[in-house]
């Protein structure tokens, strides 16, 4: 168990929790980042900026980085191909 | 024109190829529509069935979700706003979901969320092409048994697509059917339509390889943003040199009709009139069409391409530290264009305070209507210097204004409350696309049409009036003509125009203004383009009759009461200072105060712009004049 923040670049985890407030979960998860998507982390943006990750819908996503450490992942992986 | 049968409200994520759909279908012809209780202005077109029926198709904001808490002043706020008064109206309501066929998943999370809205849903699912280079096929017939929904898989570009979205939205005003409200696994619906060709795997492999080998660099910790600034340098240079030789020719042909109609109609007042207040005025300003043609262009093909997300993926970071965030990226872009849809995009910004924050220093980005005056100073005053060095002045402008929009961004930190915590980033990142000429070709055409209106118009009659306020002979102290002056010359001096900028000199002379260039900035003040224009007016009446030199060398050649030279490079610079921070645009404010709500915030930006702008211009005039400039 380990955060979004935390995933080693190319790695990639199912997510399990978000760790927010109701309301900006939803949001979450209307953009794609739910609970049970593999998430693979693609690289982070210099100086502290946003993480850049695929989703196992095939979307691609910018992600803040503070953010990212609310989103709760499992064990990392290989990247499963779609 | 026949009152709507229906209204269509077309919906769906952001990039999900709404816009290219509601041009494709309407061919382009909409208007801005006003509707009861929105307070924003979205787009709207009757499209006509082949029944003969009329639809009314209403291009909704891009939005993720319709359920939950939303800021009612975002996107997402007012497109909800929009479905809940529509669907109280008399008029009946379709909803036409626009779907990205390669993201189906994420955009049936929002099917969901509209069948349970309780009217008619279509869904159009874009990007069928894309998809099938994906090595995939949307089994629509299934999808539409799923979801009870009915359902057409296209492309953008598809030769017969107008027809069949009408034929679809005409059938689903008839049928009025109102889809099942359950729950469904999307998941497993979205694996279940999406069916693999044989080369699927490889097919896309290839397309994703194609996104990753370009990530990989324009994303690159060090490259990627060498890169970045490298295009944004290359975009403001090209708008200075692509279009320096059309400015000129049509520089040209205003002085060649000038004299042209001297010839026709003597030196008279008419003919002062036409030369001086039409051609000088309207027509100077019309020649930096170009410039703004080619800028429109280089913005569409950033944001068509794709390129336009890795650009906030970028300067997220950069942007968070002046008080503004990764959202703000698009709006702060597009107000080198023009301030006011910047000011509109920024409700793309879901937090509140990074909201306002982002439109209180909009204006200080540099916005296409400096350039007609930057363009005159750089090469009448910096004549000598090399095409390199001139370009490189003016690049260096457009960085001038984006660095005083983040000090103004950090200082604002101080005074202006955030009303909210702060709302982090989390964009989509699409695949990069070939942007499509004709639509590009069609933004250009609107901004090429929307100049010449504005030139056509407003401004036209501005330097009109201005001409009758310099030429109408006024109570105002004439001595300050050069000796030898012509009476027209005299007459200017003396005009009510003439005195109001001569009352302003004690206030403008630490920046090296005389009252030529306040009658300037005050004609500026509604409109920036202006500058340009009162330039042509005044320095053509004091050209006289037989000058036709360009404006730049009367610039040059201008002299004050005492025969001096009344212009150098240090007035030059210290003018271009204030352009990059007064907000010299009314209609900037009016935008402000619709996006904001209150007479408060376009005030406020206009005292802080002015203020600024005083103080710079200043401090620039007498630290160039020192260096001897």
């Amino acid at each position: 168990m380990t955060s979004l923040d935390l995933l080693p670049p190319q790695r990639s985890a199912a997510i399990t929790e978000l760790r927010l407030a109701p309301a900006e979960a939803t949001w979450l998860r209307a953009i794609g980042l739910c609970e049970g998507v593999r998430v693979t982390l693609l690289r982070g943006a210099p100086l502290g900026g946003p993480l850049h990750v695929r989703l196992s819908t095939g979307a691609e996503l910018a992600v803040d980085r503070e953010l990212a450490r609310y989103v709760e992942v499992d064990a990392p992986t290989d990247e499963v191909p779609a | 024109m026949n009152a709507a049968a229906c209204t269509v409200a077309l919906i769906g994520r952001p990039n999900a190829g709404k816009s290219s759909l509601f041009n494709a279908v309407t061919g382009g012809h909409a208007k801005v529509g006003n509707f009861p209780g929105i307070t924003v202005e979205l787009l709207d077109a009757k499209v006509k069935l082949p029944s003969g029926e009329h639809l009314e198709l209403v291009d909704l904001p891009g939005v993720y979700t319709v359920e939950g808490e939303a800021d009612p002043h975002s996107d997402e706020g007012h497109a909800r706003r929009f479905l809940e008064l529509a669907q109280k109206a008399t008029q009946p309501l379709v909803i036409a979901q626009v779907i990205d066929a390669t993201q189906l998943e994420l955009g049936l999370r929002l099917t969901l969320e509209l069948r349970r809205r309780g009217v008619p849903v279509v869904l159009i699912a874009t990007q069928h092409d894309a998809l099938v280079q994906q090595g995939f096929e949307l089994d629509a017939r299934t999808l539409e048994e799923g979801l009870g929904v009915t359902v057409l898989a296209t492309n953008a570009r598809h030769a017969g697509l107008q027809q069949k979205v009408l034929e679809l939205l005409g059938d689903a005003w008839r049928q009025r059917r109102t889809p099942p409200t359950g729950d469904l696994d999307v998941h497993a619906l979205a694996s279940k339509v999406l069916i693999p060709r044989i080369d699927a795997k490889e097919a896309f492999a290839r397309v994703r390889r194609r996104t990753e080998r370009l990530d990989a660099v324009l994303l690159h910790p060090v490259l990627g943003p060498a890169i970045f600034l490298g295009l944004m340098t290359a975009l403001f240079a090209a708008v200075f040199f692509i279009s320096e030789p059309f400015t000129a020719l049509i520089d040209l042909t205003n002085q060649a009709l000038g004299t042209r109609i001297e010839g026709w109609l003597g030196t008279g007042w008419l003919s002062s009139l036409l030369v001086d207040g039409v051609l000088g005025g309207a027509g100077t300003v019309l020649a930096f069409l170009p410039q703004i043609v080619t800028l429109t262009i280089v913005m569409e093909l950033i944001d068509a391409s794709g390129y336009l997300a890795r650009g906030t993926f970028l300067v997220d970071r950069l942007l968070r530290f002046a008080g503004l965030g990764g959202r703000s990226f698009v709006p702060l872009l597009t107000a080198h264009a023009c301030a006011i849809p910047a000011i509109n995009s920024a409700r793309i910004i879901r937090d509140p305070g990074q909201r306002l924050r982002t439109i209180l220093v909009l204006p200080l980005m540099t916005c296409s209507a400096r350039i007609p005056t930057y363009g005159l100073l750089i090469t009448t005053f910096f004549a000598d210097h090399s095409a390199w060095f001139k370009g490189a002045l003016f690049v260096g402008l457009y960085f001038a204004g984006i660095v005083a929009g983040f000090i103004a961004s950090l200082v604002l930190g101080r005074t202006v409350k955030s009303t909210a915590q702060q709302r982090p980033l989390v964009l989509e990142m699409p695949p990069y696309r070939m942007p499509q000429a004709p639509v590009v070709g069609r933004v250009a055409w609107r901004s090429a049409k929307r100049f010449v209106k504005d030139v056509g118009s407003v401004i036209l009659i501005a330097a009109v009036v201005l001409w009758a306020l310099l030429t109408v002979p006024g109570p105002g102290d004439t001595h300050s003509a050069p000796p030898g002056a012509s009476p027209r010359v005299v007459a200017m001096h003396g005009s009510v125009a003439a005195s109001v900028g001569r009352l302003l000199e004690p206030v403008t002379r630490p920046a090296g203004f005389d009252w030529r260039l306040n009658v300037g900035l005050i004609g500026s003040f509604g409109a920036r383009e202006l500058m340009v224009g009162t330039m042509g007016v005044i320095f053509g009446i004091e050209g006289g009759e037989d000058d036709t030199a360009p404006l730049g060398e009367r610039l040059r050649e201008a002299k004050t009461s005492t025969g001096a030279p009344a212009y150098g490079p240090a007035t030059a610079l210290a003018l271009m200072a204030f352009f990059v921070l007064a907000c010299q645009c009314m209609s900037t404010l009016a935008a402000v105060r619709r996006e904001t709500r209150s007479w408060r915030w376009p005030l406020f930006v206009l005292g802080y712009t002015y203020v600024a702008a005083w103080v710079v211009s200043v401090i620039v005039f007498q630290v160039a004049s020192a260096a001897g400039l």
